[in-house]
């Protein structure tokens, strides 16, 4: 295992990101954008009061179990609250107020430079993606500015870039969905904003920009983590991975089968899977590789401990997974128990990598008294129990809900 | 050294962001948006949509958007703005020109004057005309329903510039023409 996959730093408080001259321009940026999209935003409620706040609504719940999915992605080395606050706001407030007006001139130079057919056919494939992609990118290398610690894996950079584009994902879905009401000429009604919920939210937003910004995001943590290689290769890895979500962002917004593969809920999720599925699975499966490594660096560092108190070896195996983790919280009644105990574990891992031998005592401690709550509710460590028939019928609906609600989507806006 | 180096990152950063906001808006500015274009042969808007330009007028490459089921046009004679949209619309008529009157008044500071008149054109599209104020601007709004679309036409510009243009905007107004084959 090299240190590559994991670049140890001492634990960064943010209180300590004051003293770094990038976070007083950072937050610079992130008023003026903030300033930006609140005149904005009073323009909407001024015209459109109901279907604004419906439409802010509506995306600010879509935003919750993103959210959640993100964020839980480095599970073993989590990021602080606060940075993930400042790489959304960057995607909701600097990265949206710079391509709004970025992205209309480059389509303009589109049209005066090509032609107005140029601009109408691929204004929105290529100067929409060209600006975004950069200005989201941008929001990745801020959060390095101002706490250069706290990215210390490849994984970091996809979470943080992935919090960047789901910032901007939403900012602008709640644009377009006022756009759409505007559009509409019918005053202040809430169709436009429910059509746009279910085609934007719905149906294009788990291959949109969360996924881009997440492999951008990637690029930037492997230029920044790993060290071992020359400058050279890692700025190339990283140039790749911010070409890499440009050109899937371009095949996303592209005319390429605007048509269409014929009528219908089929044909509109074909087109969606043609489009979205390429850079779904790739995300996946860098994120899974990526999850891989860095659980193997810490999992190392807590076998070496060889302390059943803290981990048993059936923990070990679980700690490093994310989905033998979830299987683990199904132990009967210890859900909550199971998780603060898998926490505090991460938390162990992440500080015997950081060799500080206080907060190395604080978090045994804390594995300690997370353990004994588990034995007082009669288990006595947090490996997978038997699969129970609830469980089963649990998956099984909620699969076929969500089967249901795609469905409905598809049909309402395929024309099914 | 580290410090320096960082806030000279973080200006980098907030430079490279200026030039996306302002550098390239500027560099748009720069270049000129307006072509020549003959008024004496129909102009495909978009959908099928034709129309013959008024004499003298450019056509303005950042307002125009032609494409297979929609498309707009943006015409200058002078400072005088004439722009056509085409969109895919189920509705009737009346429908279409209340569209286009509540999205007129929905932005700030501007009113629907007087009736609505009916207006045709050569080619026997059948549709509703009426003015609108701004402040320190006044305009025309024209609306026509033909194959499943929506012509919204709207003339925006002082009232000395408008009186002095309006009649060859009016005459290429009547040269809308509909022919789903072009398509």
């Amino acid at each position: 295992m090299t240190t590559s996959v994991v670049r140890p730093a001492r634990s960064a408080r943010v209180s300590t990101l004051v003293r770094v001259p990038a976070f007083w321009v950072v937050l610079t940026l992130l008023a003026a954008g903030g300033l930006r999209m609140a005149q904005m935003t009073g323009h909407f409620f001024a015209a459109y009061p109901k279907a604004t706040t419906l439409s802010i609504l509506l995306f600010a719940l879509l935003a919750v179990p993103f959210w959640l999915f993100v964020s839980e992605l480095d599970f073993l080395e989590r990021e602080p609250a606060e940075l993930l606050v400042v790489a959304f706001a960057w995607g909701g407030l600097v990265a949206t107020t710079v391509s709004i007006p970025g992205g209309v001139a480059l389509e303009n130079l589109m049209a005066k430079l090509g032609s107005p057919q140029l601009a109408a056919g691929w204004g929105a494939a290529l100067a929409g993606p060209t600006v975004e992609e950069i200005a989201k990118t941008l929001g990745v290398v801020a959060v390095v500015l101002i706490a250069r610690a706290q990215v210390n894996s490849v994984l970091d950079g996809v979470v943080y870039g992935a919090m960047v584009g789901l910032g901007f994902q939403i900012a602008e879905d709640i644009v377009f969905a006022v756009g759409a009401v505007a559009l509409a000429g019918q005053g202040d009604q809430v169709q436009p904003v429910i059509a746009t919920f279910l085609l934007r939210g719905f149906l294009a937003g788990i291959w949109s920009h969360t996924l881009f910004g997440a492999l951008a995001g990637a690029g930037i943590g492997y230029l920044v983590v790993s060290r071992e290689r020359g400058r050279a290769h890692r700025a190339g890895v990283a140039a790749l991975a911010v070409l890499g979500a440009w050109a899937f962002h371009v095949l996303w917004n592209s005319p390429l089968l605007i048509d269409g593969l014929g009528n219908g809920a089929l044909a509109l999720l074909g087109v969606l899977l043609i489009k979205g599925l390429p850079p779904l699975l790739l995300i996946l499966l860098l994120v899974r590789h990526f999850q891989d490594r860095e659980a193997d660096y810490y999992v190392e560092r807590l076998a070496r401990l060889d302390d059943p108190s803290l981990i048993t070896p059936g923990e070990l195996a679980v700690l490093g997974s994310s989905s033998r983790r979830a299987a683990a919280r199904r132990l009967p009644g210890a859900a909550t128990a199971v998780r603060r105990l898998q926490r505090a574990q991460a938390r162990l891992a992440v500080e015997l990598s950081r060799a500080d031998a206080e907060s190395i005592a604080t978090a045994e401690a804390a594995v300690r008294d997370q353990r004994e709550a588990l034995r007082r509710l009669g288990h006595a460590e947090a490996v997978a129990g038997p699969v129970s028939w609830r469980h089963r019928a649990s998956t099984i609906a909620t699969t076929a809900v969500a089967i249901a609600v795609l469905w409905v989507a598809l049909s309402a806006l395929g024309g099914a | 050294m580290a410090r320096l180096t960082n806030l000279l990152g973080a200006l980098g950063v907030a430079a490279t962001l200026a030039g996306l906001a302002f550098g390239l808006p500027a560099i748009d500015r720069s270049l000129p948006a307006e072509r020549a274009i003959r008024s004496d042969e129909p102009y495909l808007i978009g959908a099928g949509v034709t129309v013959v330009p008024p004499a003298g007028a450019a056509l303005d490459v950042t307002g125009t958007r032609p494409a297979d089921d929609d498309g707009t046009v943006l015409f200058r004679l002078g400072p005088v703005k004439y722009a056509i949209v085409v969109r895919p619309f189920d509705g009737d008529l009346g429908a279409a020109a209340e569209r286009l009157r509540k999205r007129i008044v929905d932005t700030t500071g501007y009113q629907v004057t007087g009736a609505q008149l009916e207006v045709s054109t050569a080619g026997g599209l059948a549709g509703l005309q009426g003015g609108y104020t701004a402040p320190g601007r006044g305009g025309r709004y024209a609306v026509f329903v033909a194959d499943g679309h929506t012509i919204e036409v709207t003339i925006s510009g002082n009232d000395l510039d408008l009186g002095r243009t309006l009649p060859q905007i009016e005459a290429s107004t009547r040269t809308l023409r509909q022919s789903g084959g072009q398509r």
